[in-house]
């Protein structure tokens, strides 16, 4: 665990040396290190901790990198004064599907949440099923995050979970309180997609599987497909 | 407050030797199940990368190699599986009952009570009152904090108190966050317990509370002693301060359950799970 007083100046001090590198004023990333030890072994062993970091934040990030640069995206959507009013509304939302459909693996997505019921749908259930579970998926969260407008987003490590996943760590700065959001990735080809979202400790893919469970335990996968076709219907 | 006490000790002592066993498993895993039924999807697969591949020495390699590459799909799975938190449910009815008592209490009483109220106190004040509550329910954390020996985080709240009540007028501001970068440590007794390897037991919903478990409420119970409000005269005054405080509370989670229903296809099930495994995470912290 790292001390909350050196991270912030270390945080601080970096948003600084970007500042002056890139020229843009907000870029609140937090290198991907951790720091050990205290303040007071000295500012030179600071600046060399700072150095030291800089490369590594620059190789490590793949994964990260690529969370960053769609979240980024989403919120230069949302933060677009050229869409106001119903129709601008709408205009993010289409946007916001169009990033979050290469940004998400919804086929690893799908196939995860079902675990081992995965195979009781044959493959044009599956298909339709993953069809579905997109739509309702982005129907509640897209119509969430419209709403939100000033947060910040702190991108803050990365974290292996096996050879292909990755789990990056990102923190929404609200006013009321911080809410850890991390986005677990999977390696496709050159790619990472993202195919679990865990807020505040509760996967998203978990959840769902434990309502698919509770369903496909009494009834088919059929029944399933109808409760999920009723679902996104009245959506 | 001597009456509850040996329920409370005679509750742990339960809970500490497995008497009430944890996971005996609401929903059991269906491999024996799934097993009939493989077949069909199986066959599909190997249509598809029979085609795929058509300069493969053939159907039997193919399929071999599908089902090597499934294999390690299942590990993968499998592990997955296994990370799964579960929770037992064994008062399911009275469960179900009661999560629709509260879903009607939201929408009928505490939504409309505080989008009235939200309407009328600006936000500012409203965080200024949160802070204080929350300022107000240091000794759970502290005390939370010290049974697992987390004495770090200990000092943290005791500083974050005592900044936060000078500084920071009574605990109306979070100063200590703000000036100090420490932030408050969410430790109450349940987690405390769960610290000790206590499980959940099993899931119980309460009405106008919510969701808990057995190890939760042993430890909700246990934390209302710690807090000052439970110490106010009379009970009706300090009913009301807490009825306050949730109001306020849910002032700033207003849409936050319609969401959470809206994206479930079972919302009782969605937040039984939801909730064991945001209590798990909080456990680990």
């Amino acid at each position: 665990m790292y001390d909350g007083g050196e991270l912030l100046f270390l945080f601080k001090f970096s948003r600084f040396i970007d500042m002056i590198l890139t020229g843009e004023g907000e870029r609140p990333i937090r290198p991907y290190i951790k720091i050990g030890g205290t303040m007071k072994k000295g500012l030179p062993l600071f600046i060399l901790v700072l150095f030291l970091s800089l490369p590594l934040s620059s190789f490590a990030g793949a994964p990260l990198d690529s969370v960053k640069g769609n979240v980024d995206k989403v919120l230069d959507v949302l933060r677009d004064p050229a869409l106001k009013g119903e129709s601008g509304m709408k205009a993010k939302k289409a946007k916001i599907h169009t990033i979050s459909d290469k940004m998400f693996d919804f086929n690893e997505l799908s196939r995860r949440t079902l675990g081992q019921n995965w195979t009781r749908l044959n493959a044009g259930q599956q298909k339709e099923f993953t069809e579905l579970y997109k739509s309702i998926l982005e129907d509640a969260y897209v119509d969430k995050i419209v709403t939100y407008t000033d947060e910040k987003v702190l991108y803050n490590k990365e974290n292996p979970l096996t050879e292909k996943t990755v789990e990056v760590q990102t923190t929404i700065v609200a006013k009321k309180c911080d809410i850890p959001i991390n986005y677990r990735v999977i390696q496709k080809g050159t790619e990472w997609r993202v195919y679990d979202v865990v807020i505040e400790g509760v996967s998203l893919i978990s959840n769902y599987r434990t309502q698919f469970r509770e369903i496909l335990t009494n009834k088919t996968p059929e029944a399933l497909l109808e409760t999920l076709r009723k679902k996104v219907g009245k959506a | 407050m001597k009456k509850i006490l040996p329920v409370v000790i005679v509750c742990i002592f339960l809970l500490a030797h497995g008497a009430l066993a944890q996971d005996s498993s609401a929903v059991p895993t269906t491999p024996s199940a799934t097993s009939g039924e493989q077949q069909p999807a199986e066959q599909q697969d190997m249509k598809s990368s029979a085609a795929d591949q058509p300069e493969s020495e053939g159907a039997g390699t193919t399929s071999h190699t599908q089902t090597e590459a499934a294999d390690t799909v299942y590990e993968e799975e499998q592990i997955e599986e296994n990370e799964v938190v579960r929770i037992a449910d064994p008062i399911r009815p009275w469960n179900t009952a009661m999560y629709h008592v509260n879903d009607k209490l939201y929408f009928w009483l505490l939504k409309p009570v505080a989008q009235g109220y939200s309407a009328v106190v600006p936000e500012d004040i409203r965080l200024s009152v949160s802070n204080f509550f929350e300022n107000l329910t240091t000794p759970i954390r502290f005390v939370s904090c010290v049974l697992q020996l987390k004495m770090k985080k200990a000092g943290n709240e005791l500083v974050r108190f005592v900044y936060n009540s000078t500084a920071g007028i009574g605990g109306l501001a979070d100063v200590a966050k703000t000036d100090l970068d420490i932030k408050r440590h969410d430790e109450d007794l349940g987690q405390t317990f769960g610290h000790y390897g206590v499980g959940q037991g099993f899931y119980i919903v309460w009405p106008v509370l919510g969701p808990s478990s057995l190890r939760d409420t042993v430890g909700m119970v246990g934390d209302w002693f710690l807090d000052p409000v439970y110490y106010v005269n009379p009970l009706e005054a300090s009913l009301g301060i807490s009825a306050y405080d949730r109001v306020n509370e849910t002032s700033f989670h207003i849409g936050d359950y319609e969401d959470l229903k809206k994206a479930a296809i079972d919302p009782y099930v969605s937040i039984r799970d939801a909730y064991t495994q945001h209590r798990k995470k909080k456990v680990e912290e």
